[in-house]
């Protein structure tokens, strides 16, 4: 290309700049000619490849990609090697937020989810966390209804790592905009399946977080034989989770059914948290107890045994 | 033979480490050009942390500053594109006073608009070369139908981080004309995930940044006891407490990082229940990222140290009480000192405003 005709544009941070960033001859080179089109607003090939250019030096330069985009429409590219050319950037570069909205606008210009799930699978292949990937499968399946396949793709990643707390989160995703969790089969299936997770690695919050997540807003003391079931696992496959499980099992009770012996079986976890198994949290489990007492001590139902009974029954009569 | 981690904080470093960062970086560094202005309040914020802001010429730092104020043009016909660069990386001739320069593709970015105010606030600054007006319909013009934020006018990603920034913008000029406060708020609802943490938008995970994002914008807007119940609150308690493993990680199941010393723990502040964290296994897990040569914080232990990191750390050891080093708001994340001169700026507006009427 020839470049003779334009004036390159330097940086001009004045007298005293700040952060300065020291760039060598070719980076400063590539970005003066970048600012020359800017300015001018130039609508050319050889801008566009000046921005492939750009790109490799400073993917993040979000001024670069808009420019590029104003390109692609203007100079009617052909967006399916675009496509192909923001994959291999963001198998490259997979935390950079530019990259990723870009290829959300390449899609959607195209209408062409086809390619998506696939590719987002592939980045989660090699970090099955990623932050971004996951916004962007969530807006693709969301915006293009794809979630024909996807509960079977939480639960393979579940079976490799069944501590991936964003695969949790998918599966949440999932359920609640298909199925819901209203019928109580779906939720009952749910519950199954967490407890089946819970007996292979019982010390793993994210299960525990799903399992609260779909029963709190119902009562946790609502589905039938889950607290019986819990205090079972206890003995053998304890852990901070279970034991906050049952604090809160316990605390949702006495909203019903404030008794004195409620009262007491969650102060005991509490104290069991505290002084034994989460103690990095003492202060807090402490503070949980004290909090529980003082909203459902003063008018929690007395204890059943048999003299304070017969002395509920005698205030009763008379 | 044992090693012994060591647990001194080394406060002289940090001030250098801030120092050089101000100064000249390496090419390395160059994904960071268009955010330039974040590192320099991480850094200037550190200092002031650090009760050290006299080490640098602040009113250099303040002309710099001003001059990456876009301005409204002649003809205002650029308003809706008004707030803070992040560098001169467009490549405007330096000015630092008006009025704005016309450029097809020159805006400000949310993020830069809130960090420039927030320097020149920690700095000392009136901000009386602001101009609020153009800032503040900036900021409107970025808002999502769905309450969330752009991070510029041409379009980006829309997520917690911006409604955050929004926040402080409009906290900071004492003005909510720049957002629709409502919508904002349905987002933030709409955000809260079944486990109750808060994702960066509605389905997505839970995480330590999106959910100090959330509570501090409620706290800046007024609004945090009215929107969210106290059960509620005691939810989003219990998901932050549980973050701390030593220092604290940003979602269930990940290792631990700095930053998240000071996103958790400044949420768990707002919530009144950082006192019952572990003070002593997370001051150990920062100090343990501290980069002895070089000053600065990692993620990580040996790990490079980088100012993000640097700053947040020292946050984090400032929540903690550390004795040498200066208060921090954790809403607005500024020191208390910074936030009593914008309370001062702001009263002197008020009676500016009641004097002319």
């Amino acid at each position: 290309f020839e470049w003779s005709d334009l004036e390159p544009v330097p940086q001009d941070d004045g007298p005293n700049p700040v952060v300065k960033i020291a760039y060598s001859e070719k980076f400063t080179d590539v970005f003066d000619y970048f600012r020359a089109l800017l300015k001018n607003d130039e609508k050319s090939e050889r801008a566009f490849t000046l921005t492939a250019e750009a790109i490799e030096l400073n993917a993040a330069n979000y001024t670069v990609w808009h420019y590029r985009r104003v390109l692609l429409q203007a100079l009617e590219k052909d967006l399916r090697q675009e496509m192909r050319y923001i994959t291999a950037i963001i198998e490259e570069q997979p935390k950079n937020y530019q990259v990723w909205h870009h290829r959300r606008m390449v899609v959607e210009w195209l209408s062409d989810p086809s390619e998506e799930l696939e590719f987002i699978a592939d980045i989660l292949s090699q970090d099955a966390k990623n932050y971004h990937a996951w916004q962007h499968r969530q807006w693709v399946i969301q915006e293009y209804k794809l979630w024909d396949s996807e509960l079977e793709f939480v639960e393979r990643l579940l079976e490799e790592d069944v501590r991936n707390n964003s695969a949790w989160n998918q599966r949440h995703f999932v359920i609640s905009h298909t199925t819901g969790y209203s019928d109580p089969a779906i939720l009952d299936r749910e519950v199954q399946y967490c407890l089946c997770q819970i007996r292979k690695a019982p010390h793993n919050e994210s299960v525990w977080n799903y399992l609260k997540g779909i029963l709190q807003d119902r009562g946790l003391s609502s589905h039938p034989g889950l607290l019986e079931r819990v205090l079972e696992l206890k003995e053998t496959q304890c852990s901070p989770y279970l034991l906050a499980f049952l604090v809160d099992s316990y605390e949702d009770a006495l909203e019903t059914n404030n008794t004195r012996a409620t009262l007491n079986q969650a102060q005991e976890v509490c104290a069991l948290l505290a002084q034994v198994k989460d103690t990095i949290r003492r202060e807090y489990w402490l503070f949980l107890g004290r909090s529980l007492e003082s909203k459902y001590g003063p008018t929690a139902a007395p204890q059943s045994d048999a003299a304070s009974s017969d002395a509920a029954d005698q205030q009763e009569l008379s | 033979e044992e090693e012994f981690e060591q647990i001194d904080f080394l406060k002289d470093r940090h001030v250098r480490f801030f120092q050089r960062s101000l100064q000249v970086l390496p090419e390395r560094y160059s994904s960071l050009e268009t955010t330039r202005l974040t590192i320099v309040f991480f850094a200037l914020s550190g200092l002031d942390v650090l009760d050290a802001l006299h080490v640098i010429d602040k009113d250099n730092m303040i002309e710099w500053i001003y001059s990456l104020q876009v301005l409204p043009t002649e003809d205002e016909s650029n308003m809706q594109r008004c707030g803070f660069r992040g560098s001169s990386h467009i490549g405007l001739p330096y000015s630092s006073k008006g009025p704005g320069m016309a450029h097809p593709y020159d805006s400000g970015h949310i993020a830069m608009t809130y960090t420039g105010l927030a320097s020149l606030l920690l700095l000392g600054d009136d901000l009386s070369r602001v101009n609020k007006r153009a800032c503040l319909t900036g900021l409107k013009a970025l808002q999502l139908e769905d309450g969330s934020f752009y991070a510029v006018p041409e379009g980006s990603e829309n997520d917690m981080r911006f409604i955050y920034c929004a926040a402080c913008i409009c906290y900071m000029l004492d003005d909510w004309s720049g957002m629709d406060i409502h919508k904002a708020i349905e987002y933030i609802r709409r955000s809260m995930s079944y486990d109750n943490g808060i994702g960066q938008g509605a389905g997505l995970e839970s995480h330590g940044g999106s959910t100090f994002c959330a509570v501090a914008s409620l706290r800046l807007m007024g609004r945090l006891e009215e929107t969210l119940s106290e059960r509620e609150l005691d939810r989003i308690r219990r998901w932050c407490i549980m973050r701390q493993q030593t220092g604290f990680h940003g979602r269930p199941n990940k290792p631990v990082d700095t930053c998240y010393s000071f996103w958790v723990g400044a949420t768990l502040e707002l919530l009144d229940v950082f006192q019952y964290t572990n003070y002593e296994k997370n001051r150990n897990y920062i100090l343990s990222t501290q980069d002895r040569l070089v000053g600065g914080f990692a993620k990580w232990p040996d790990s490079h140290p980088d100012p993000l990191h640097a700053y947040f750390g020292l946050c984090g050891l400032s929540l903690l009480g550390e004795p040498e080093l200066m208060k921090v708001h954790p809403a607005l994340n500024v020191t208390q000192r910074a936030f009593q001169h914008l309370q001062q700026l702001q009263q002197a507006w008020r009676d500016n405003v009641s004097s002319c009427t």
